[in-house]
């Protein structure tokens, strides 16, 4: 359907339709106070990793609005793909084992107990490699605001692969993380006058309505059924970005 | 102050502004959609400039960058942009609560995180960082 040739208010309505369905499957950020109080994300874990990926976000945003569309598309596309079979090789992803915590993630105090209501137990939780998380979250935060907020799908596999944070707590304070790690990034497009707001509000309105569903679903859903709906969207969100980016997808 | 509490807390300040700028956000979405209030753009003309690069879309269209969307705040866009402005700056407000609160109970270094995080988005919002073409 061309743009010019569908009447205006078509994309609104489809943006708002897609958003909800996404937010109810992506988790993100309007869910926070819905993460935060079921005990589905971490504030002690975000935080230091959120201000890392901020402030690399607003660098990433810069860059994105002097790159070509393609080339943000095609790197977007190559990067959630390699996410995604990264996420499908790995084993014992629900509930990484990690056996001695590192002094970075203990002096910021980044453990505890997850309590996961779809099995009905408390998983005890501590965090290893710290220092290469760090530098894995400010990458991600370049790609976040480069790509226009849509890297987020690579915290999961950080908090859960690398620093061997439970699936579900990992899905959930990528969640919070991505409120922040977005909101820097997403001022650089406001002010350069970027934010289209016929597309963007629907967008956002149907996310966050989206997402107060999806907190209640990963709260109930099997860390296992979790798994397999991020290598999912990741798969397809991939194959969109780079097909678009080669100009296969119009 | 990273206990059950202060996430209760955070979840508490998080709640209530999102659903402030929500709110916001949605009936000026209503007033610009329903053409209850001029926009700068008609809305008939919209989808054939959207698409344009950047620079183009605003020299055609004269949409404002910065915060110069508060000076034509009777449009419906800038509207829209208020409750947009209003939910990215929730986070500073709840990352404010949190920093003053670990401030209080002696956590220097998460007061530090926090505070520092304030700093990084204001400056994000000031329109100070507008590089790129």
């Amino acid at each position: 359907m061309e743009a010019a040739a569908a009447p205006w208010w078509i994309w609104p309505l489809v943006l708002f339709a897609v958003t909800f369905g996404l937010g109810i499957v992506a988790v993100l950020a309007a869910a926070s106070p819905g993460l935060l109080r079921g005990g589905l994300a971490s504030l002690r874990l975000a935080m230091p990793l959120a201000l890392v990926g901020s402030i690399t976000s607003i660098g990433g945003a810069l860059l994105g609005l002097a790159l070509p569309v393609a080339t943000v598309q095609t790197a977007l596309g190559v990067t959630i793909l390699a996410i995604a079979v990264l996420m499908w090789s790995a084993r014992k992803s629900e509930h990484p084992e990690v056996a001695s915590p590192d002094a970075l993630g203990t002096a910021l105090r980044m453990h505890g107990v997850f309590h996961d209501p779809a099995s009905g137990k408390d998983i005890e939780w501590k965090v290893h490699r710290t220092p290469a998380a760090f530098v894995a979250f400010g990458g991600i935060g370049v790609l976040a605001g480069m790509f226009g907020l849509g890297a987020g799908w690579a915290n999961v596999p950080v908090f859960n692969l690398m620093m061997g944070v439970p699936l579900k707590l990992s899905v959930g304070t990528s969640g919070f993380l991505l409120s922040v790690v977005d909101t820097s990034a997403a001022w650089i497009y406001i002010n350069r006058g970027a934010v289209l707001p016929m597309l963007v509000a629907p967008s956002i309105i149907g996310v966050m309505l989206g997402a107060r569903i999806g907190v209640r679903l990963l709260r109930v859903a099997p860390a296992a059924m979790v798994r397999r709906l991020v290598i999912i969207l990741l798969l397809v969100a991939g194959a969109r970005a780079l097909l678009k980016g080669l100009g296969v997808w119009n | 102050m990273q206990g059950p509490d202060e996430r209760l807390v955070y979840a508490r300040w998080l709640d209530w502004g999102t659903r402030i700028g929500l709110g916001v956000l949605a009936a000026a979405f209503f007033a610009y959609a329903f053409a209850l209030v001029e926009p700068l753009v008609p809305l008939q003309e919209l989808a054939t400039v959207w698409s344009l690069p950047l620079e183009r879309y605003l020299a055609i269209t004269g949409a404002p960058t910065g915060w110069g969307w508060l000076a034509s705040i009777r449009k419906g866009e800038s509207l829209c942009l208020l409750g947009i402005a209003l939910l990215a700056l929730v986070t500073v407000m709840c990352y404010l609560r949190n920093g003053i609160s670990a401030l209080g109970s002696g956590e220097r270094l998460q007061a530090g995180i926090a505070l520092v995080q304030v700093v990084v988005l204001l400056v994000a919002a000031s329109g100070v960082l507008t590089g790129g073409n």
